[in-house]
């Protein structure tokens, strides 16, 4: 019971892990990604025709990243380059991308929302021999694909980046003030064009993650609001790479959680769906009241 | 968070040409720039729906004057396509009052959908009552859940200065969750397979204007509604105060207009007129809450209101073009093969383009020659 929930809570995790340190990124160069659902669509569906196509998983792997990292950049330019308001742009983006992958479904495959191959590579699970029979540990770490021990590297290599190397800094001097930034010479623009496809990017990884790693066929309701979920990740965990994570790990926990009790009845699962977006509400509303008092303070 | 605040400067460059260098660009003035703003979004959008439907084997041209002819052929297609039309005009003008008022209010759409709840749960317990009586308890029920439903961000936003972009965003998500909770634990309607409450008694519906159309008395009520919304944007002091605030929130704080009266208003008037519109959807179409309720007319609301700038009679004129696809999109479908996700990418594509801002090459060029510098990437 417990490692079944613990097993089914990182698997789960994978995917939103992916795109929420993907909207970080986005996000402490100073932009909201609300585009992250359709991006995650994007690179789903774009691994799982190359894994059909080339009949590898890691092809499909890299055509995901490479779909979610282009839409990305399309999106980020109409964000840098037009000035158009990113929330407005994101939301268009999920509506266009829905529908893109929707038409492509009907008119090329002639199927109405799920496509599935019989013979669909999946990223094969790697099952470490001695650990696989230790109780928890073994849930813990055997059995998992590729995609996440990536995952897991990425988290301390992304708060490394931040932290030390000249880009990171300079993303996030983007994001706290742009102009600033900009007069000093750093190409803010360039930078915040380099967020946003780097978190086209991992969206995309999420979506192969789920698509190729989950459930092993590509469903257009398949994303099912994990791009919002990552987005309230990324502002529960302030935009830091393993708060975020963890966020994303309490967040697939209660979808784990969710999934047993589903069985035993007396818990909703429409209710318990809605924790992420509750926990998003009193986290701005937190942090806007102390902002407040600062602000207050400073004025007396 | 204010939507001109909000907007990403674009670097050190583009950000601050004022505003007189871009109207030298466009010598006609307010109309002209009105139209090229329209314009090109739309085009683009035409273009990109195109060329999905020249991929997937079809001549885009055929299809466009398929979709027109079927829009708007005879007296049969405008109604359909007023009918379609109705939640928007309600949506598109929830979402322009709340902009209008400098606060985006993206939750529209959960407004529109817990009202539809609303009224379809009280509409359902008015057998007894006058038609009046009973249509009137059910709008009422709807508003006060369009309140509802913005009243926490809304407050939020005023006295906490919590960004309300992300927390209207969020709030739709919670009411998915928490209406379909209710309806399947309290309303689900006995013998039902899937979640839906129970139809509304006979009373509740609203009359139909022509009747073996669907358009209803509700579309009179939503034109009332934009008419009043123009007549008080220009007359009114609140109207004026909304103008001010939207456009330079700090200025007009300075100058002792009333800030906070006109976020809440803003907020609490865009929740009120999307639960209007719910409940008028619940009522005159639909005639009970079920699953997929709203075909996110929220956010077509808001692609509305961008197109429009705010404007009245834009306002109108949007909400029929997108209701004319939906329900030209709707029959075409059954002839031919195209898939009605078409729609969606030129919906999608309007939104995206609708708030980016397209300077006329003339004017680029002359800028990018004054300043030397990447703004043209």
């Amino acid at each position: 019971m417990i490692d079944s929930i613990i097993n089914s809570t990182l698997i789960l995790a994978v995917p939103l892990v992916f795109a929420a340190l993907g909207g970080a990124i986005h996000r402490r160069a100073g932009v909201v990604n609300i585009g992250l659902e359709g991006q995650m669509l994007v690179g789903a569906f774009c691994g799982i025709l190359a894994s059909v196509a080339t009949g590898s998983w890691f092809a499909g792997v890299l055509a995901g990243a490479a779909g979610g990292a282009l839409t990305g950049f399309i999106m980020s330019l109409v964000i840098t380059r037009l000035s158009a308001n990113e929330i407005i742009v994101g939301l268009g983006f999920n509506i266009l991308a829905l529908g893109i992958v929707g038409f492509v479904l009907r008119s090329q495959f002639g199927v109405s929302g799920t496509l599935k191959f019989p013979d669909q590579p999946r990223i094969p699970r790697l099952t470490i021999p001695g650990v696989e029979e230790v109780p928890i540990l073994g849930a813990v770490l055997s059995g998992k694909d590729v995609l996440f021990w990536l995952a897991v590297l990425l988290i301390p290599v992304l708060a490394w980046a931040f932290a030390h190397t000249r880009w990171g800094v300079r993303t996030r001097a983007t994001g706290v003030n742009e102009v600033a930034t900009a007069s000093l010479g750093v190409r803010a623009l360039a930078l915040r064009d380099t967020a946003g496809t780097l978190a086209g990017l991992l969206a995309g990884l999420g979506g192969v993650a789920l698509a190729l790693g989950v459930s092993g066929l590509f469903n257009e309701n398949m994303i099912a609001g994990r791009g919002f979920v990552a987005l309230a990740a990324f502002y529960f965990g302030r935009s830091k790479p393993l708060p975020t994570a963890l966020a994303c790990l309490l967040f697939s926990f209660f979808d784990a959680l969710q999934i047993r009790l589903q069985t035993g009845g007396g818990y909703s699962a429409d209710l318990i769906q809605t924790l992420p977006y509750i926990a998003v509400v009193v986290v701005l509303a937190w942090t806007g009241i102390t902002g407040l008092r600062r602000r207050t303070r400073v004025a007396v | 968070m204010t939507f001109q605040q909000q907007a990403p400067d674009t670097g050190a460059n583009t950000s601050y040409v004022p505003v007189a260098v871009q109207r030298r660009g466009i010598p006609w003035g307010g109309l002209g720039r009105a139209v090229w703003r329209i314009a090109v979004p739309v085009v683009i959008a035409l273009v990109i729906g195109a060329i999905a439907l020249a991929i997937g084997g079809e001549q885009p041209l055929v299809i466009y004057g398929m979709l027109v002819e079927e829009a708007f052929g005879d007296a049969a297609r405008w109604n359909a396509t007023l009918t379609a039309a109705t939640p928007l005009l309600f949506t598109g003008l929830a979402a322009a009052i709340a902009f209008r008022g400098g606060v985006f209010n993206v939750g529209v759409e959960g407004s529109f959908a817990f009202a539809g709840l609303a009224a379809s749960v009280v509409g359902a317990q008015t057998a007894g009552l006058p038609s009046a009586l009973a249509i009137l308890a059910c709008l009422v029920a709807g508003v006060v859940a369009g309140v509802l439903v913005a009243l926490v961000p809304a407050v939020l936003r005023t006295w906490c200065g919590v960004d309300e972009v992300v927390s209207t965003l969020m709030f739709n998500f919670i009411v998915t969750g928490v209406t379909a909770w209710l309806v399947q634990s309290f309303f689900l309607a006995p013998g039902q397979a899937n979640s839906a409450t129970a139809y509304i008694g006979a009373g509740a519906e609203l009359p139909l204007l022509a009747p073996p159309g669907q358009l209803g008395v509700g579309f009179l009520i939503a034109i009332a509604c934009v008419i009043a919304y123009a007549v008080w944007a220009r007359r009114s002091q609140l109207g004026f105060e909304f103008d001010a605030v939207g456009r330079a929130p700090r200025f007009s704080a300075a100058q002792g207009l009333r800030v906070r009266t006109v976020l809440m208003t803003a907020m609490l008037a865009s929740g009120a007129i999307g639960g209007l519109g719910g409940a008028v959807h619940a009522l005159g179409v639909v005639h009970r809450y079920s699953a997929g309720f709203s075909a996110s007319f929220g956010f077509t609301g808001i692609a509305i209101a961008l197109l429009a700038r705010f404007n009245p009679v834009g306002i109108v004129v949007g909400a029929i073009a997108f209701g004319a696809l939906a329900a030209a999109g709707a029959t075409v479908q059954l002839f031919i093969n195209i898939p009605i996700q078409l729609i969606d990418i030129l919906q999608g594509t309007v939104m995206m383009l609708a708030v980016a801002q397209f300077a006329l090459p003339r004017l680029r060029r002359r800028r990018r020659g004054a300043q030397r510098s990447e703004v043209a990437s």
